[in-house]
């Protein structure tokens, strides 16, 4: 098999893992609407107990499968082969930045997680590991945005007559960088639109992952299309 | 002969990856001393009703500079990067540079992600019971200086490297600077257990010798690795001298000249 075809197979389990991933976000109860940072810990303990069963299925799942956005991180790594750098530089940091990028979403899951574990606990308990589930899984952006610098980088040093991605990729890349940076700042407030579930935190974040996820998917896709086709050109 | 603009320079990736590591370790040093005032480290022997003080006094420090670092610290991956770089310009294995991009990338999590989210928990809700407060405020100290393994296992692997490589990227001198950095994270060790003198997270050695060891130690690399940007022919074999600012200039007309 071409080196491309195992691509492809990566490349398509995508559309099924973007599936689960959308399963688990509605199956969640506390993301639509988001859970408010001002309830207070009783509350807290009462979603837990009214709601054990739907928070343990949609965080397994998540716990399962955020991991997978890896290896669709490395097709994008081995296209950034292909891009007019002198050194592997850009590579590395995506490379470096590609784990920790799901692996601070899969901490936030064993945080909500253990709260639905024993969700009679002390409230007080609940809302503690309430509380750094959402912290983590909001403010833990910092490998998605240098995720998202890197490649504007990587893509606008690109400098070829066929640049492995658009120079609008780029530009695409830079916005979203600036999309998921508001959410940083989650902590200072427990209402608005910094709060963990406001406007700028939760819609304008998640929004702008799921947004990116398809759009470098697109030109991911054409991308590996163009090296099939070289490949089955050279064969 | 003047050095042509950045982007037109070969070694522009290097470059920016070696500004942004500038970028990153003075974000850090401003965030952790003087923003969120979260180095020097509160004191392991703190009661829960100091801890609560302790929040209280820098509120907004802790939720705005760990803000900073929620947004930016991924641009740790750059040193990382650029030290990675380093080990593969060396006549060692690759097993090294990877084994060593790893090590750090996975370690950013409980390394640094962790104290982030812990000191804005404990400081975003300050109603909370002082018992759980300490318990966060635990949890935020002892995962930033209680993650050891990286730079424990991350400086020998790079202290190998650098003690076996033939091309001469890094001096032998530093490949020792590497065992003194590992060390630290040996006599850190003990901060999980004590909770007062030397040995406890603010200790004179678990803290003060340690802190000074990493500064010195990123201050050199960082030198070093500017040192090693400047040399690099991108070749395979020994790297060349550091040359004169003129010499400099000419190398890199010859590189570019086709």
């Amino acid at each position: 098999m071409k080196r491309t075809g195992g691509e492809r197979i990566i490349f398509w389990a995508l559309p099924a893992v973007a599936v689960i991933w959308i399963v688990a976000f509605f199956l969640f109860p506390g993301f639509l609407p988001p859970m408010s940072p001002e309830w207070s810990a009783q509350r807290v303990a009462a979603f837990y107990a009214d709601h054990t069963s739907r928070i343990r299925y949609s965080m397994i799942l998540f716990n399962w499968f955020c991991v997978a956005l890896i290896p669709i991180l490395m097709l994008i790594v081995e296209r950034m082969r292909g891009m007019a750098h002198r050194t592997p530089i850009l590579r590395y940091c995506v490379i470096g930045v590609a784990g920790a990028a799901p692996i601070a979403f899969l901490t936030a899951t064993i945080f909500w997680l253990l709260a639905a574990f024993r969700p009679h606990r002390a409230p007080a308990l609940t809302q503690l590991y309430n509380d750094l589930g959402w912290i983590t899984f909001t403010c833990g952006v910092p490998f998605l945005v240098a995720l998202c610098l890197f490649l504007t980088v990587a893509i606008y040093l690109d400098g070829q007559a066929r640049p492995v991605f658009a120079q609008w990729v780029g530009h695409f890349n830079f916005m979203i960088a600036i999309a998921l940076m508001p959410a940083g700042f989650a902590g200072l407030t427990l209402s608005g639109p910094f709060a963990w579930n406001g406007f700028l935190s939760f819609w304008v974040k998640n929004l702008a992952i799921a947004v990116w996820l398809v759009v470098m998917a697109v030109v991911l896709g054409q991308s590996i299309g163009r090296d099939r086709l070289a490949e089955q050109i050279s064969a | 002969m003047r050095r042509p603009a950045l982007l037109d320079d070969p070694k522009r990736e290097l470059w920016l990856a070696w500004y942004a590591t500038i970028a990153f370790y003075t974000l850090y040093t401003v965030v952790f001393f003087i923003i969120t005032r979260t180095q020097p480290p509160g004191k392991a022997w703190y009661t829960p009703t100091q801890v609560v003080g302790w929040f209280a006094s820098r509120h907004e420090g802790l939720l705005i500079g760990f803000g900073l670092i929620f947004i930016l610290g991924g641009l740790s991956a750059t040193s990382i990067s650029l030290i990675t770089y380093s080990i593969r310009r060396m006549s060692v294995s690759r097993v090294f540079a990877y084994s060593y991009l790893i090590i750090y990338a996975v370690s950013a999590v409980p390394g640094f992600l962790f104290i982030c989210v812990a000191m804005t928990v404990g400081a975003f809700r300050p109603g909370r019971d002082p018992e759980i407060l300490r318990w966060i405020y635990d949890l935020g100290f002892l995962s930033f200086s209680g993650t050891m393994g990286v730079f424990l296992i991350g400086s020998l692997i790079w202290m190998v490297a650098i003690l076996l490589d033939k091309n001469r990227v890094f001096p032998a001198w530093f490949g020792y600077l590497n065992l003194c950095n590992a060390l630290t994270e040996v006599v850190v060790a003990p901060s999980w257990i004590f909770h007062t003198g030397v040995f406890a997270w603010n200790g004179v050695i678990a803290w003060w010798i340690n802190v000074v060891v990493f500064g010195l130690y990123t201050g050199a690399f960082i030198f070093l690795l500017r040192n090693m940007i400047l040399r690099e022919d991108f070749g395979t074999g020994p790297l060349p001298d550091l040359l004169p600012p003129e010499g400099r200039g000419r190398m890199l007309a010859e590189f570019m000249s086709p």
